[in-house]
């Protein structure tokens, strides 16, 4: 539950890290288009997106492997090539 | 939504399916379905008109064909509209949890190519509701004019939540798990929710790029974003845009991911081989080919029904005979899935349905009108029904009398199978248990027609007395 709970922050903050300077748009619409769609579809529009997940998950288990415990943000902030993954 | 109505009425009505979008509602006046556009919604309306996109869609048959009238046409319901389009009628109105596997399959792909071709145009669609797909035959028709819109450069695709609820996670729920959509969607009539499909997907089924992203990462950002920091959330992600080319790289994504999904448990094989299997014609199915083509070469029906129609062997010979369209039910999905291959091939007339007969579709929805009942949506001229009866009356308990109410309410005229209980298939549903059925004659069955109608012929087809009977209950 606790490691659902944290995986679930970190995706959340990792749509938001990808997410760049926009400009303001009205989403407005009779059907509620759902956060969870919006977001996923910031994800999987960019390959940015999918790249700093993998990133993410890649220095996770880095640091589990290693024995180093690094918070998702200050892991995101390092400027580093991310490893290869799919778009 | 358009709706049918067997009645013709000078008074208009408004059609209780069609009042989710403030944009425009759909009314039925004498028979003709009329639609208004209202002031909010008439700067997309122009906008879509003028790119042609409708009128080519139309054309091509992919979008319900539809032109504007004067608002006196409709009446004091146009008084605030800004403008009154009229639509052709649907033959026959059905609903996502009354298709069969690639039924929903061909409307999922009528959706993901109206986009694609809107999007090419700047204009993009205000939802994904799979009941704005009706069907003409097993062609898929897009019947809602008003859920086109101008294309906002970065907007999101607001109907992609919709579209997998609606189309993507049932199809999947088949082509995972072997499971037909139709008992869950009618009772979520929304359709499958994507967490609830996130939960049951075995494990290892969930490493496909497709379900990972689809299923399980969309289910964990949704529950990601459950609490209080809810508000947050939805109000940073409403700020950013996605790129034309990251909504339309989606849509082709799934497309042809959708393209290539089958059934898990009965697989691509049973499409292409109803052919083979019925390549043999016993006396039995020629003599009854015969007399359904017969039936309908005298009454040529506009709307005939099939209930039990099975791979739509004699659907088919009513179709031949003069029948002008078939709508077909059965309980068997792979015969459904045959039939609908079938009417693809063969370029029939014939859009075969899923029916539970001993629990049709009830009237639900909003304040239980918004989807009609199958009782409700009644329109058939003519009916057949072949080797059914014995699987309700011994199968399922019901009484004869009741069937044969049921099926001869349907329609005035049409055939009826008595399978008698000498015959090995009712010998073979006896066959584990009680024989509780002693009024399960052929003279009780003829004594239930007569009540309601005129025996016109009957004809026996086999040794073991399998009868049709024509009844009419017009004169």
């Amino acid at each position: 539950m606790t490691h659902n709970s944290c995986t679930q922050k970190i995706l959340a903050g990792s749509v938001f890290t990808v997410i760049f300077s926009a400009t303001p748009f009205p989403a407005y619409a009779y059907l509620d288009p759902g956060t969870g769609s919006m977001m996923l579809q910031l994800l999987i529009g960019g390959i940015a997106g999918a790249l700093v997940v993998i990133k993410l998950y890649w220095y996770k288990l880095k640091g589990f492997m290693t024995g180093k415990r690094s918070s998702a943000a200050s892991t995101l902030t390092k400027k580093k090539t991310p490893p290869e993954g799919k778009g | 939504m358009v709706q049918d109505v067997s009645a013709p009425d000078s008074s208009p009505k408004a059609v209780a399916g069609s009042f989710r979008d403030p944009k425009g509602r759909v009314y039925v006046k004498n028979g003709r379905i009329f639609r208004t556009v209202m002031p909010v919604a008439v700067a997309d309306y122009e906008f879509v008109r003028g790119t042609g996109l409708l009128d080519k869609l139309a054309a091509e048959g992919h979008l319900v064909g539809g032109s504007e009238v004067a608002a006196s046409e409709l009446g004091l319901e146009a008084a605030e509209a800004a403008y009154v389009l009229e639509h052709d009628r649907i033959p026959f109105i059905s609903f996502p949890y009354e298709w069969s596997f690639p039924t929903l399959k061909a409307a999922a792909l009528l959706h993901l190519d109206i986009q694609r071709r809107a999007l090419e145009v700047d204009v993009s669609l205000s939802d994904a509701s799979a009941y704005n797909i009706q069907f003409k035959g097993p062609r898929p028709v897009f019947i809602d004019a008003l859920s086109f819109k101008r294309y906002e450069d970065g907007e999101f695709w607001t109907g992609h939540h919709q579209f997998c609820e609606q189309f993507l996670n049932p199809l999947l729920l088949r082509s995972i798990l072997g499971v037909a959509h139709n008992a869950w969607y009618r009772g979520n009539q929304e359709g499958i929710a994507t967490e609830d499909l996130a939960r049951i997907i075995p494990f290892r089924k969930k490493f496909s790029w497709n379900v990972l992203s689809q299923v399980v990462l969309q289910s964990k950002l949704q529950s990601s974003v459950k609490g209080a920091g809810r508000k947050t959330v939805a109000k940073t992600v409403a700020k950013k845009q996605l790129p034309k080319a990251a909504y339309q790289g989606m849509l082709e994504r799934l497309r042809s991911w959708i393209a290539q999904l089958e059934p898990a448990d009965t697989g691509p094989t049973v499409w292409g081989d109803y052919a083979q299997q019925n390549s043999y014609e016993g006396e039995e199915a020629a003599a009854k080919r015969k007399f359904i083509h017969d039936f309908t070469e005298q009454t040529k029906p506009r709307q005939l029904w099939d209930i039990g129609c099975n791979t739509g062997d004699y659907s088919s010979a009513a179709l031949d005979g003069g029948a002008m369209r078939v709508i077909g039910f059965d309980y068997d999905q792979a015969a459904l899935e045959r039939a609908f291959a079938r009417a693809v091939s063969e370029k029939l007339d014939f859009l075969p349905l899923f029916l539970d007969a001993a629990n049709q579709s009830p009237s639900q929805g909003w304040a239980g009108t918004e989807r009609m009942g199958l009782a409700e949506r009644r329109s058939a001229d003519a009916l057949v029904s072949l080797a059914f009866v014995h699987h309700m009356a011994i199968g399922r308990n019901i009484p004869l009398d009741h069937l044969v109410d049921w099926l001869t309410g349907f329609a005035p005229t049409g055939v009826i199978e008595f399978v008698p209980k000498q015959d090995p298939m009712v010998q073979e549903l006896l066959g584990l248990r009680e024989d509780i059925f002693p009024d399960y004659t052929e003279e009780a069955f003829v004594a239930c027609i007569e009540k309601n109608a005129r025996i016109v012929r009957r004809e026996t087809v086999t040794k073991s007395r399998r009868t049709l009977f024509l009844y009419d209950s017009t004169r």
